[in-house]
């Protein structure tokens, strides 16, 4: 029973070998596939949806080099929306490494859009519609202090302007003028949104977080905590295609892109665990 | 007294901490924001110096006695300077008084983090998946009865979240949803109150002096 042997003891080099060709493969070729979207995302959208027009959407930009490829799709798609519903956006990260990264998140919607507008006022321009905070360390301060004065505790911005002489931030002391802060974070600080900005403060909740963080996230959702969750690679598709479905948004769709990669790569793991539950059965049977 | 201060200090600033939720009063509140704002980032700036110090007498020590793979402590240490004098002189996107352009070649903190930090962060992780797959293989029995759940609910999740699973029956996804809203909520409810529950304890010990292992020791 050589067979069941091998089954059991597959080389790790040929596990690794078939997940890089399923996961490269439809990369090489990149087409979007389409996803159902399910009420978690769809919560979300709403939310940022109907923010009003004095109110300001505030995004934490949490994600690292480390878990871009599935967050940040989120945060693009995020942003079209707001910019397209004309939404102002504030930005900002809890720590210091995701600040290139949101920055570079800002600099390609801008620029999708500006590349297409026609006159200044259908522009996104810095300081109107749209202000980058960047970092203030440690991640509680700028959490709790923000619900006294927003421009207390940035005192400058990313691009080192003073705050409060930007158009945008006259208009905003804390969180009173934020309807809703989304959190894209592959940590805790959607927890920490919650446990110190919403129960003193009253703030609304959303979250983007990797798919590993989801089953700690939804007890928050089930509550109302949370006012939309987007997990993973999937939940950023789901957005993209509310995106593109409800706004005509025709952009670049990164996560819907990666979906064929992701199916594979599932379907291989799976396909391998049921292969060793086999060899293991047989071999135990012959016991 | 060594011990005793400490202490005194953890006892008088975790209330101070706990009061601000309690009382709205604008003096309270006010005090805290000074605590916050001032306070904690005067000393969040002397743990990064800390910080910065040991990692740099670690590595120094490292290449001192040649240590394991002390080679690679030069590539930190270099790195480390490198940027340091880029970032504090020629800002993050080259805006500072040190010129960090050679012809079109950039090398401001934007540019090194999107060529270099970026990639290597992504590689680091990307391996991972093959990791868990290879261990997934090897690992993930059907041993037992809750093992057997466990693997099941795994597979319907992995699928239902995938657009494959929408194409094999629309009810599939609602069925991973269902998972993850009901079972997966009720178990992490009970975990989640069962840590909550702990760390209160362990708060309440520290604030009132009885656990005392922090202080180091071993008392």
């Amino acid at each position: 029973m050589k067979i069941f042997d091998l089954m059991l003891k597959i080389d790790r080099r040929i596990i690794y070998l078939v997940l890089a060709v399923v996961v490269i493969l439809p990369l090489v070729i990149p087409s979007a596939q389409h996803v159902r979207v399910m009420p978690p995302v769809e919560k979300l959208f709403t939310a940022v949806d109907t923010i009003h027009s004095d109110k300001v959407l505030m995004i934490d930009f949490d994600y690292d080099p480390q878990t871009q490829p599935e967050l940040e799709p989120m945060a693009l798609a995020i942003l079209r929306h707001a910019f397209n519903k004309r939404i102002k956006v504030l930005g900002l990260s809890l720590y210091v490494q995701p600040l290139g990264l949101a920055k570079s998140a800002f600099d390609q919607v801008i620029s999708e859009y500006n590349s297409t507008a026609k006159t200044y006022e259908d522009s996104i321009i810095y300081g109107r519609d749209y202000v980058f905070l960047g970092w203030q360390p440690p991640p509680l301060v700028p959490i709790l202090g923000m619900g006294e004065s927003i421009t207390n505790v940035y005192k400058k911005d990313y691009y080192g302007n003073q705050t409060d002489t930007l158009p945008l931030m006259k208009k905003i002391k804390n969180y009173n003028q934020v309807e809703l802060l989304i959190s894209i974070s592959s940590g805790d600080p959607p927890l920490w949104w919650v446990g110190y900005a919403q129960n003193r403060f009253g703030l609304k909740v959303g979250v983007g977080c990797t798919a590993v963080s989801a089953s700690d996230y939804y007890p928050y959702l089930q509550t109302g905590q949370f006012s939309g969750l987007m997990v993973g690679m999937k939940g950023a598709a789901e957005y993209e295609e509310l995106v593109e479905s409800r706004l005509n948004i025709y952009k670049r769709r990164k996560a819907s892109e990666a979906l064929p990669s992701l199916t594979y790569a599932h379907l291989v793991m799976m396909a391998f665990i049921i292969i060793g539950n086999i060899g293991y059965f047989i071999k135990r049977r012959q016991k | 007294m060594q011990r005793t201060f400490p202490l005194i200090l953890v006892f008088i600033f975790g209330i101070l901490g706990i009061i601000p939720f309690i009382v709205p009063h604008p003096s309270v509140q006010h005090t805290d924001e000074f605590l916050r704002n001032d306070l904690l980032r005067i000393l969040a700036a002397f743990a990064l110096v800390l910080g910065l110090g040991s990692l740099l007498r670690v590595h120094f020590d490292k290449i001192q006695h040649h240590r394991e793979n002390w080679q690679y402590s030069w590539v930190l240490l270099i790195t480390f300077f490198l940027t340091s004098i880029i970032g504090l002189f020629g800002g993050v996107a080259g805006t500072g008084p040190l010129p960090t352009k050679i012809g079109n070649f950039h090398f401001d903190i934007q540019t090194i983090y999107l060529n270099v930090e970026v990639p290597l962060g992504a590689t680091m992780f990307a391996l991972l998946s093959f990791f868990m797959a290879s261990a997934a293989y090897r690992s993930f029995r059907a041993r037992s009865t809750e093992a057997t759940l466990l693997l099941l609910s795994a597979f319907i999740v992995m699928i239902g979240i995938l657009p494959l699973g929408n194409q094999i029956s629309p009810k599939l996804p609602s069925f991973a949803q269902w998972i993850m809203d009901v079972p997966n909520v009720a178990g992490k409810r009970g975990i989640a109150f069962g840590i909550a529950l702990g760390s209160l304890a362990t708060a309440l010990k520290i604030l009132l002096g009885i656990e005392r292992s922090w202080l180091g020791g071993g008392e």
